[in-house]
């Protein structure tokens, strides 16, 4: 619904995410700001933005296969490692940045081909089991792997990524390099729904034999779906990699791939907007009740350390439940009727 | 342009579906498909458009050719990709997706972005009710707008022969009436061959050229519009005709299926 006033004259310009001016106003303002953003902050609070970025692009891999496609999977802390594996060995033999991140990316959707080979014959559930014998057979592979090749145990170091003699490893740069691959996959998702493909994992999500019946070869589709969720995940264990400086397998595991989801869900599974939102609420929540906790250890109410960082977990945890059980929708549902009651008001949006 | 010659279909490797069903659609031809339930209609279809894998079927006699080729067991996207659209039984709408995603949907095969717009205009030229809802989502559509959208999105995918599975289910005779009114239409402006399975076989027999009865998985009668509507059985059983005001007692159905084998 949209109010009155506003019309379009042509296909492409009903067909367009940002419809109208102000819409596009209101993203160059918030771009201006995020740009502006390194003057004015800290080195902490620059890395705070920087993890997050990275976290939305692991995200947005799953907004592809889980939101749009339907395919669970929970595996996408892995092939964000599988990514900064790739971009960590490829870095130590001298590639540069602008080849590791593809490479990342492409090294991860191939394994994630693998794990969704099996979407040719289960589905639901049991296609998700096989996803996690991918988490579970990721730390096992890397630690049988001879030192020399990927670390092993004890990990790899990562060498600082210059780009046109430029030095992105300090703060400011990695902060720029977040930004950049977060904006990239915030675009390509808002605008996968309309492609050909993007509907196609939607028809296949929302009814298989459907989609079969207008031609979609769904099985390709579903390994399809795996390969672009885990391309995401690639691009962002890459700058993942050169953020930590240093990788190892205790940074990918299963509890990470769970938060991913928990994201993800949060924020609206079928919705672009929400990994943004879901990604922002969580992490916002995360640190604010870690500050707490320190704060409170700090004034020693009698608690112990452990105490503490037990109830905060608990608390978190409360957070989310209330979130979904108020918003089983995500909060993008409360994004899209905030909107639609904004552009609408004084009229009661219906 | 479709014939299925003595096609067997057994599901689950043991219940016997189809019995040499035989079978042939011309082309620019509207054909439609009786029969009780569980006669074996939708089995038909499935058999067509390759669908009974899904459902552990499978075509274990008998061959099914479409324009010339063997489609026998040919999966569902290679069907689609030969011109042959399946419209599935009980409203199967994308419903997450917008009217308009799902129309695109239907197109899904087709590379030519310009002349799918166009086939947008050409759909709503038979919905004119579409259009509105374009940005509603398809899963809070009554069941009359489902059903257009089915079609409308079938037609997107340029098909050469359509196959509907019981368009009128569910609708309000009036609603039904219009539909087939607008089949039939799609059927005569696009010459568009259609293959109909219905169970308001008063209507349907009206709208067809030709017709096939299914019973017990066999096609127990066939003919063309005139043949069928004149048919005594197919007046006593299907159009309630022929009894006067006076309901058949039990006694008499009971001996009259056993004069007329062929219903099983």
């Amino acid at each position: 619904m949209r109010p009155t006033g506003i019309w379009f004259e042509s296909y492409a310009a009903e067909a367009r995410v940002l419809e109208t001016l102000r819409a596009r106003l209101w993203l160059l303002a918030l771009l201006a700001a995020l740009v502006l953003l390194p003057a004015v902050a800290g080195p902490w609070l620059l890395g705070e933005f920087t993890n997050l970025f990275i976290t939305l692009v692991a995200v947005y891999g799953l907004y592809v296969t889980v939101g749009m496609a339907g395919q669970i999977n929970i595996a996408q802390s892995a092939f964000v490692g599988v990514g900064a594996f790739t971009a960590a060995k490829l870095s130590g033999m001298g590639v540069p940045i602008w080849a590791t991140i593809p490479a990342g990316a492409l090294a991860a959707g191939c394994i994630s081909i693998v794990f969704a080979l099996p979407a040719w014959r289960v589905k639901g559930f049991y296609l998700a089991l096989t996803t996690l014998a991918a988490q579970v057979m990721f730390p096992i592979v890397i630690l049988a792997l001879p030192m020399s090749w990927l670390g092993g145990l004890v990990g790899m170091p990562v060498m600082p990524p210059t780009l046109f003699g430029l030095n992105l490893g300090t703060p400011t740069g990695l902060y720029f390099l977040g930004l950049f691959v977060a904006a990239l996959a915030t675009w390509t998702a808002f605008n996968l729904p309309r492609s050909r493909i993007g509907r196609a994992f939607r028809a296949v999500h929302d009814n298989d034999s459907a989609a079969s019946v207008m031609g979609i070869q769904v099985t390709r589709i579903k390994i399809e779906a795996f390969f672009a969720g885990a391309l995401y995940a690639g691009v962002a264990g890459a700058v993942l990699a050169y953020f930590l400086q240093f990788v190892t397998v205790s940074s990918f595991t299963l509890f990470t791939s769970v938060w991913y989801l928990g994201m993800l869900i949060v924020g609206g599974l079928h919705s672009p907007v929400g990994p943004i939102l879901g990604v922002v609420f969580v992490t916002l929540l995360q640190e604010g009740l870690h500050k707490f906790a320190n704060a409170m250890l700090q004034a020693d109410g009698g608690l112990g350390g452990g105490t503490v960082f037990a109830l905060s977990s608990v608390v978190l945890a409360l957070c989310i439940l209330i979130a979904l059980i108020f918003e089983p929708r995500g909060l993008a549902h409360l994004w899209h009727t905030g909107m639609k009651a904004f552009r609408l008001w004084p009229f009661p949006r219906n | 342009m479709l014939t299925l010659a003595n096609v067997d279909v057994v599901y689950g490797g043991v219940i016997q579906v189809l019995r040499a069903a035989n079978l042939e659609v011309r082309e620019g031809q509207m054909v439609v498909l009786l029969g009780a339930n569980g006669a074996g209609k939708t089995t038909t279809l499935k058999a067509i458009s390759g669908l009974l894998v899904a459902e552990h079927g499978e075509v274990t006699d008998g061959r099914i050719t479409f324009a010339g080729r063997d489609i026998t067991h040919a999966d569902p996207a290679a069907t689609v990709k030969a011109g042959l659209v399946q419209v599935l039984e009980g409203r199967k709408v994308l419903e997450h997706l917008t009217v308009r995603q799902n129309l695109l949907v239907g197109a899904h095969l087709r590379p030519d972005r310009a002349a799918v717009r166009a086939d947008l205009d050409r759909v709503f030229r038979y919905f004119p009710a579409l259009p509105e809802l374009l940005d509603r989502t398809a899963g809070y559509l009554s069941g009359g707008e489902m059903q257009m959208l089915l079609i409308g999105r079938a037609l997107m995918a340029r098909p050469r022969l359509l196959l509907l599975d019981e368009p009128s289910m569910g609708l309000a005779p009036m609603l039904a009436q219009q539909l087939f009114d607008t089949i039939s239409r799609i059927n005569r402006d696009e010459g568009l061959t259609v293959l109909m399975v219905e169970q308001n076989a008063r209507a349907a027999i009206a709208h067809c050229d030709y017709g096939y009865i299914m019973e017990g998985g066999r096609v127990v009668l066939h003919g063309s519009r005139d043949q069928l509507e004149g048919n005594q059985d197919v007046q006593e059983f299907y159009l309630g005709m022929g009894h006067g005001t006076e309901r058949p007692s039990y006694r008499e159905v009971k001996h009259y299926r056993r004069r007329k084998r062929w219903l099983g």
